[in-house]
């Protein structure tokens, strides 16, 4: 079968592959009808998370349709269009019966890369590098889904692939976000990015009753989605002094939840940018965490700063002094899906969430790599590029 | 030995290193204990089940009851209803081999405890690996990840 790997720093190709094989009892193997591109895939792509193996099929946010199911499976059946978490969680360890999905015991066959990093293991993601576990991602025609029963969800009638698509991951951590920021009617949001998890992160704040969203981009096109798709008010941060703007704008207060959904490739005009950039080059920090930054000093005293952007490892200048002088509160986590799907899944069936807009470039499988390079360069208004096997 | 299994060999290593590197940022807990010290911990895992579905210190679940009169057993209610704490120590001095081959065993044994299957990635779809020392070296490390970590 066709699938897009990852065959280098920079380099992704579209190779014939072996075809899945059911490998535990409580597996799926689906035929994939879309994957789509991440921003945390262009960590990878970069070269700045170093646990891809030349070879590994990528991809993690897709749809597909059920094609062969093991013995244990119950909730499951051959034809059944369903969606999918990015991380494979068991459903069974305590993480998982608190719904902290992403933080699985089990689904991670690889925890020895992952403790010595960050001293515990997070789950298993996939197409995500062997730290993460090692499993083959979406971008393929087939795709083998380990504990189908907890990670899968059928897409109900009327909801597109499209749309269904993005419950997958961006309108899941997006909401995640939101939700474990605690938002609360009547709440000032800003939110870090306007690629699909920042504008699905804007829109669940809306949904939860926040009184005023505001998103912060430095892209056009992205802005532009977020006010007419999202709703939600948008900041360029290029032309815009953003935490001068939130103060005025709420009374000089600042925001009671900021949401930062770039990650660990921020872009930073002016001298920041080029301190952050050269730090990590040298490998004296692994991450830019500019947003972060931004996020904690932008805040409200009491407020909550949730990442939702990926981060590896180290960052440097972290305004940890203002985050405890604030009293804020600072959480972060990989997208715990399966707790919001079912949700997310009613909503975007009520039309509440709509999300085919972030779907600006639906090509073949076969054109991946130009795929990523729009994406990686944010060229001609690409948001997110879908690839059709 | 050829360059390509010296180097996994080598990533192997790295990763077994890892462990035991505290700089700022990175490392853990046990760094600052001297080998013999760490060799001799309890090594444990929670499991999300009663004590009794666990087993006992006399009758320890598979697979770490293969590694009979070596360890030591301790099965114990976690606090929180958090299940059981299922923990092991050597009661000689082990190699790192053999610290390695207890940590598979306990988390082997909580994941058939909990799912009731031991979760594989392999053979699994990829397509040309290049034979690069980097991927060699990445070889090694997946090839230890159970056996490694901080365990």
């Amino acid at each position: 079968m066709k699938a897009a790997t990852w065959t280098g720093v920079n380099e992704v190709s579209v190779e014939d592959v072996p075809e899945p094989t059911l490998l535990n009892d409580r597996d799926v193997i689906l035929k994939i009808s879309q994957s789509v591109t991440c921003g945390s895939d262009l960590h990878l792509i970069g070269g700045y998370i170093p646990f891809m193996r030349a070879g590994d099929v990528m991809g993690h946010e897709f749809i597909g349709e059920v094609v062969e199911v093991g013995k244990e499976v119950r909730d499951r059946k051959v034809g059944d269009r369903v969606v999918v978490a990015p991380f494979a969680a068991c459903g069974s360890c305590w993480y998982c019966k608190q719904e902290l999905y992403s933080l699985c015991d089990n689904g991670n066959p690889n925890p020895g890369i992952t403790e010595g990093l960050w001293g515990q293991s997070p789950g298993g993601c996939f197409g995500y590098s062997h730290a993460m576990g090692g499993c083959a991602g979406s971008h393929a025609e087939f795709m083998r889904v380990p504990y189908a029963d907890v990670g899968t969800f059928v897409v109900p009638e009327g909801v597109s692939d499209t749309r269904a698509l993005f419950a997958s991951d961006a309108a899941s951590t997006g909401w995640m976000g939101a939700d474990l920021a605690g938002t609360e009617p009547g709440d000032v949001v800003a939110v870090w990015g306007a690629g699909g998890v920042g504008q699905m992160a804007a829109r669940a704040a809306m949904l939860l009753g926040a009184e005023q969203v505001v998103v912060i981009d430095r892209v056009p096109e992205r802005l532009a989605q977020v006010r007419d798709n999202v709703g939600a008010e948008a900041v360029d941060y290029t032309t815009t002094d953003v935490i001068a703007e939130l103060r005025e704008r709420t009374g000089g207060r600042g925001p009671d939840v900021c949401l930062e959904a770039v990650g660990m490739e921020a872009h930073a005009p002016g001298a920041p940018g080029i301190y952050d950039q050269v730090k990590q080059q040298l490998r004296l920090q692994t991450d830019r965490p500019t947003a972060v930054r931004e996020a904690i000093m932008a805040c409200r005293k009491g407020g909550t700063v949730f990442t939702l952007g990926v981060f590896a490892a180290m960052v440097d200048k972290f305004p940890l002094g203002a985050a405890m002088n604030k009293g804020l509160t600072l959480r972060g986590a990989q997208v715990h899906a399966q707790r919001y799907i079912p949700e997310l899944l009613e909503r975007m069936r009520r039309d509440e969430l709509v999300t085919e807009h972030l779907a600006t470039h639906v090509m073949p499988l076969t054109d991946a790599p130009e795929g990523y390079r729009l994406f990686k360069e944010k060229e001609d208004g690409c948001v997110r590029a879908v690839f059709l096997p | 030995m050829e360059l390509p299994a010296i180097v996994s060999r080598a990533g192997g290593a790295l990763l077994s290193t890892l462990q035991h590197v505290r700089l700022p940022g990175v490392g853990q807990a046990s760094v600052t204990d001297d080998p013999t010290t760490a060799a001799h911990r309890w090594r444990a895992v929670t499991v999300l089940k009663a004590p009794d579905q666990v087993g006992s210190s006399a009758s320890p679940p598979p697979p770490l009851d293969r590694l009979g009169d070596r360890v030591e057993v301790r099965i114990s209610a976690a606090p929180g209803d958090k299940g059981t704490e299922l923990a092991a120590r050597f009661l000689g001095t082990p190699t790192d081999d053999e610290i390695g081959e207890l940590r598979a065993a306990l988390r082997e044994a909580k994941q058939r405890l909990e799912t009731g299957e031991v979760l594989r990635v392999d053979p699994q779809p990829h397509g040309f690996r290049k034979p690069t020392p980097q991927g060699a070296a990445l070889e090694g490390m997946t090839d230890q990840a159970d056996k490694e970590g901080v365990l």
